[in-house]
């Protein structure tokens, strides 16, 4: 009996079972043609009209420019005919998507947000080298060539390793420098003056035993209007091993031999860690006694959390990436002031934090081409000086040529329409090939960042003086480096 | 009526099967009326007041957070990150307008949270009541190695199955599609609803069945009518379960959705940005991320226990 | 390990084997198995032997992934570093701690409810909602919460005359995550407490009453043993997900202070996802798995000797 009554069962529960396997197949096979078949491709005498009616997925960390762009991509597909979905992320979560997508042999993005020293140095293989798309004559040019780029960042943000490829177009350009509180300085500038001794004024002469000093002075006698004299970003996190460097370079201490190339183009196998010199202990034990006088919420920040504080009359001054300034002028304006970083016995180091964007290898042609168009556009002087004007926030601009439109020569001084801007004069200091700070460019620098972070934040904690910090980085990198990297 | 107000009757009425069913050894008959329904009821007065400050301390602990974030969502940009908490101030809906009216529309994350979610956990259930049926009546050698497995798939680690299920799911042209998410979704749910629901169908005296078979029921059909009814209570947890955890998500979502369906928790995760968190906007879709399955949870909090302690409560 | 190798059972109710059957109805119990199992088995075997064939190999990902195989060595690796089991030792401190205070608050708050009669329904549902909160929302609201600028809870200790930060060293540090899991989880053990508690058959608390037994008596005595199996498999259901879920730790303090904060899925996470050694992680979440069951078979085997599981 219930070999026979059970069939209808059977074929019940089999039916349910193939109605559900076949609706998640079919989703699965439609998506399969769709991201197997190239984009669509019209012959048209606009060169920015062939590839009408594609899509293309770009995949942004969640930065300044990517929220300007995303505000408004309205002119690009009037432009082009090409929709532009835009995907963004912390960049963490952007990695993994990257390198799963780059490994997966198909592009799901097209247009990637191509950090430097976690997505290019570790994946250059599985991005296009854009000269090919710059030479097709049948695709627009770069205005400007790659040369209006300001050099130092199209190497940095741009290359790696070889001198002549470019793997991506900078896009946005943070850069650490010193922000302080103006109304503050002025109010306590001779006082101040008189106490330590020095013209407290921030700019090029300062040194960070200086900064040192003024932040003392703010903790001990203005604490009517900020809490503490100074604030970092040092919880454990990408963010400490920034706003370390800068003092590390600054006493002279570098993470490799030839740092600045290193920084600059990059390398495979960088060589042996050289943390364990004199100068780079030096850096680390100034870097734990400044963090000794800083908020001790310091630690629980990163430049998110010291921006959030400084803007909230924290903070007398802290190191922070100049793209912060459009916050800074909409909660408090006019009130702050921006210079480079103070010197050490090395002179000043900048940290450049910039990126460019990239085109994934595994595109198919037409889906490239129409990337390229994407990659013109995002990084040209128009959208450029569009972002800075935009409300969703807006990067800097990464052209020479930007920088001198007059428009935005005059946005330098107060009242600015584009705040940003206000930083020119610091960031420019900051740009110049021998202040700005380069961290390696090297595929397993995520690794030895995060040993450096971690050891950094072990040695505020207490639990390791700056030279066991600096050693146990040492003997870490070293081991991270000698695995060698493979992907 | 709720499973703890009386309790050790509750359960048996569910299963519609009268007061005759008896667990194991004891019959359980309702409570005398006058009998105090807990005996630590007549201990001192002291220790009620110990109870009531203790629950009360218990209650702020736990609602202050919440509350905290609901409060904090109609916060305007300034109070929201006041160095002094503001509780007096001047509510805007400033925050959720922006959610909706922004260049990243909250809408379409919501309507994929609610696809990929509710169909995974649809799913769940059809196969898990099948399975969870199957195994509970099931008289097999290493049934409890079976089950053992069942669940032990559930413990894998999340960061270390990502990558193989990644490229499967790839080559299936899964990744960025609803029902991508759904199968990511039933790697977890699929076997928490086979042994819930086990646990359901246990309670089920086989007794039924076999009346049901003996009037001329199929095995399908005794099921079909007679079981499955009974344990709708079950169904309706296990769903609901399933669909918190599914729409609770974030590391399988991270990895398999894209720009066509991605979650809500991925967009509370995109409000942490480089330049700054918004914490208005911030608790605000923590409310609605929150809320919907708070609702949903209350809704079948009393059929929870039965599932969550997998029969073991009565004893079986 | 051997647990997962003896999987073989579940292609076994998909032909019965007449040796077993006493009666035919056995098929039907496996025929009804089968399309969960199946799918089950699809979304859990492949990708587990793929672990166990990564844990072996270097993993090259571009260009489609490619193994190479290079034995022991991510094993070696496994067993000689430091930091990692430095780790394990933070997670099992973690796991502990964590599910510990969750099952003495839950069962002191399932005590004081069960003594409640009036308005105890409302009290319990306000007391479970964090259950039902998405573990990255709870993160991030801790992070709001404890934020030293403007977090509430920051402002609180400050007035109460703590100076420290939360989140900034290592002890407050883990402290914080630890209690923000015991926030989300404490309602779970409440819950199943209570109902274990309401389910103390009438006969023994009448016994108890008659007995003049009171008080903590009553509870060592009589409700302890009464619901210990509940407990157990309170136990049980905590533990499977207690290290699974790191999204607290991950969106508060990403495993520091000083790594106080990294347990073990934490790094698998990172070694995965953010240094891309899937031959290391592999290793790594294999040890994972294997640690969860061998807790989990503890649990269970103590069900077992109680003779409660079917």
């Amino acid at each position: 009996m219930d070999r026979n009554s059970s069939q209808p069962s059977r074929r019940d529960v089999l039916r349910g079972a193939l109605a559900a396997g076949a609706s998640l197949a079919l989703g699965g096979s439609l998506s399969a043609c769709g991201s197997r078949s190239d984009a669509p491709w019209t012959a048209s005498d606009d060169q920015w009209r062939q590839f009408q009616g594609a899509t293309l997925n770009f995949i942004s960390e969640n930065t300044a420019p990517t929220a300007a762009i995303a505000a408004n991509t309205r002119p690009f597909t009037d432009l082009t005919g090409i929709n532009v979905n835009i995907v963004t992320l912390e960049l963490t979560a952007l990695v993994q998507r990257v390198a799963l997508d780059l490994a997966s042999g198909r592009a799901q993005y097209q247009v990637i947000y191509a950090d430097p020293y976690q997505v290019l140095a570790p994946y250059q293989r599985g991005l296009v080298d854009l000269r090919s798309l710059q030479a097709d004559p049948n695709l627009p040019d770069l205005p400007g060539g790659v040369e209006d780029f300001i050099p130092a960042q199209m190497d940095a943000a741009g290359r790696f390793v070889d001198r002549e490829a470019v793997y991506a177009l900078p896009y946005d350009a943070p850069t650490m420098i010193w922000q302080y509180r103006r109304d503050l300085f002025e109010k306590y500038h001779d006082r101040m003056a008189d106490d330590l001794g020095f013209d407290p004024v921030p700019g090029g002469e300062r040194t960070w035993e200086e900064y040192l000093q003024i932040a003392q002075w703010f903790g001990k006698n203005a604490t009517s209007d900020v809490r503490y004299g100074t604030g970092h970003q040092a919880r454990q996190h990408d963010s400490l091993m920034n706003d370390f460097s800068n003092v590390l370079w600054s006493y002279g201490g570098d993470y490799f031999d030839n740092g600045k190339e290193v920084g600059r183009l990059g390398k495979r196998d960088p060589g042996p860690c050289r943390l364990d010199s004199d100068a780079a202990i030096a850096g680390a034990a100034f870097y734990n006694r400044l963090l000794g006088v800083a908020d001790p919420a310091s630690k629980t920040w990163d430049w998110d959390g010291v921006g959030a504080a400084f803007r909230a009359g924290r903070l007398a001054m802290c190191p922070n990436w100049h793209e912060f300034a459009a916050s800074n002028e909409q909660v408090m304006p006019g009130k702050v002031g921006y210079a480079a970083l103070p010197k050490g016995p090395a002179g000043t180091a900048n940290m450049y934090g910039g990126t460019g964007v990239g085109i994934s290898a595994n595109t198919l042609p037409h889906e490239r081409g129409a990337a390229w168009l994407f990659l013109v556009w995002a990084t040209s002087p128009e959208t450029q000086l569009a972002n800075l004007k935009s409300k969703a926030g807006g990067g800097t601009p990464t052209r020479t040529s930007v920088y001198e439109l007059p428009e935005v020569r005059a946005a330098e001084r107060r009242p600015s329409p584009m705040p940003n801007m206000l930083t020119a004069a610091a960031v420019r200091q900051a740009w110049r090939a021998e202040n700005i700070g380069l961290r390696p460019k090297i595929p397993m620098w995520n690794e030895c960042n995060t040993a450096i972070f971690t050891q950094l934040s072990r040695m505020l904690s207490g639990a390791a003086t700056p030279e066991e910090a600096m050693r146990s980085i040492k003997s870490r990198v070293d081991q991270i480096v000698a695995r060698g990297w493979v992907a | 009526m709720s499973t703890s107000m009386t309790p050790p009757s509750s359960t048996r009425q569910r299963t519609g099967a009268g007061p005759a069913v008896q667990t194991g050894e004891r019959v359980i008959t309702p409570a005398p009326p006058g009998v105090p329904q807990s005996p630590l009821e007549e201990s001192s007065r002291r220790s009620r007041w110990g109870v009531v400050i203790l629950l009360a301390l218990a209650l702020v602990w736990t609602l202050v957070p919440l509350l905290w974030m609901l409060l904090s969502s109609f916060k305007s940009r300034a109070d929201v990150t006041a160095a002094t908490p503001q509780i007096l101030f001047t509510p805007t809906v400033e925050n959720y307008v922006n959610l909706f009216t922004g260049p990243n529309n909250l809408g379409p994350y919501i309507w994929h949270s609610v696809l990929a979610a509710g169909i995974s956990a649809l799913l769940a259930v059809c196969l898990g009541a099948l399975a969870g049926y199957g195994l509970a009546r099931t008289q097999m050698r290493g049934k409890r190695h079976l089950a053992f497995w069942i669940i032990s798939t559930r413990m894998a680690p999340i960061a270390a199955v990502v990558v193989p299920l990644f490229l499967i799911f790839r080559g299936l042209g899964l990744i960025d599609t609803i029902p991508g998410l759904v199968l990511a979704y039933l790697t977890f749910n699929l076997p928490f609803a086979i042994w819930l629901m086990s646990a359901f169908f246990a309670e089920v005296p086989p007794s039924l069945e076999e009346s049901a078979l003996v009037a001329g029921c199929t095995r399908w059909q005794a099921f079909y009518t007679v079981i499955l009814p009974l344990t709708k209570s079950g169904l309706v947890t296990t769903f609901v379960l399933c669909l918190v955890f599914a729409w609770n998500d974030y590391a399988f979502a991270v990895v398999f959705s894209g720009p066509n369906s991605q979650t809500l928790p991925i967009a509370a995760s995109q409000l942490v940005t480089q330049t700054g968190i918004d914490w208005g906007q911030l608790t605000a879709i923590g409310t609605i991320v929150v809320v919907p399955m708070m609702l949903a949870g209350l809704a079948v909090r009393r059929w929870l226990v039965t599932g969550l302690t997998l029969g073991a409560v009565t004893g079986e | 390990m051997t647990h997962v190798a003896d999987s073989s059972p579940v292609f076994r109710p998909a032909r019965p084997e007449p040796a077993t059957l006493k009666e035919p109805r056995v098929g039907f119990e496996g025929r009804m198995m089968t399309p969960g199992l199946i799918l089950l088995a699809a979304l859990s075997i492949v990708p587990f032997l793929a672990l166990v064939a990564m844990s072996f190999s270097l993993v090259r990902l571009l260009g489609g992934v490619r193994l190479d195989i290079v034995g022991f060595r991510n094993w070696a690796r496994f067993f000689t570093d430091g930091d990692l089991w430095l780790s394990w030792l933070r997670t099992v401190v973690y796991f502990v701690l964590t599910v510990g205070l969750e099952m003495v608050l839950g069962v002191a708050i399932a005590l004081c409810l069960y003594r409640v009669l009036r308005g105890r329904n409302i009290m319990l549902s306000l007391l479970l909602l964090p259950m039902f909160a998405a573990p990255s929302i709870v993160g991030l609201l801790g992070r709001y919460l404890t934020d030293s600028t403007f977090g509430l809870y920051a402002w609180v200790l400050r007035s109460l005359g703590y100076t420290g930060d939360i989140l900034g060293s290592p002890v407050s540090a883990f402290a914080a995550v630890v209690l923000m899991d015991v926030w989300e989880w404490t309602p779970l053990i409440a819950l199943i407490t209570l109902a274990g508690l309401s389910s103390v058959p009438q006969s023994v608390r009448e016994a108890a009453a008659v007995d003049g037994a009171r008080g903590w008596m009553t509870l060592r005595y009589i409700l302890f043993p009464a619901i210990s199996n509940v407990l157990l498999v309170a136990l049980l259901i905590r533990s499977m997900d207690a290290i699974r879920y790191f999204d607290i730790i991950w969106v508060t303090t990403n495993g520091g202070p000083a790594d106080a904060t990294k347990i073990i899925p934490v790094r698998l996470y990172e070694t995965a996802f953010r240094f891309f050694d899937l031959g290391y992680a592999a290793a790594i979440g294999l040890a994972m798995l294997v640690f969860s069951i061998i807790i989990a078979r503890t649990f269970v085997r103590l069900l077992d000797v109680r003779g409660l599981t079917r």
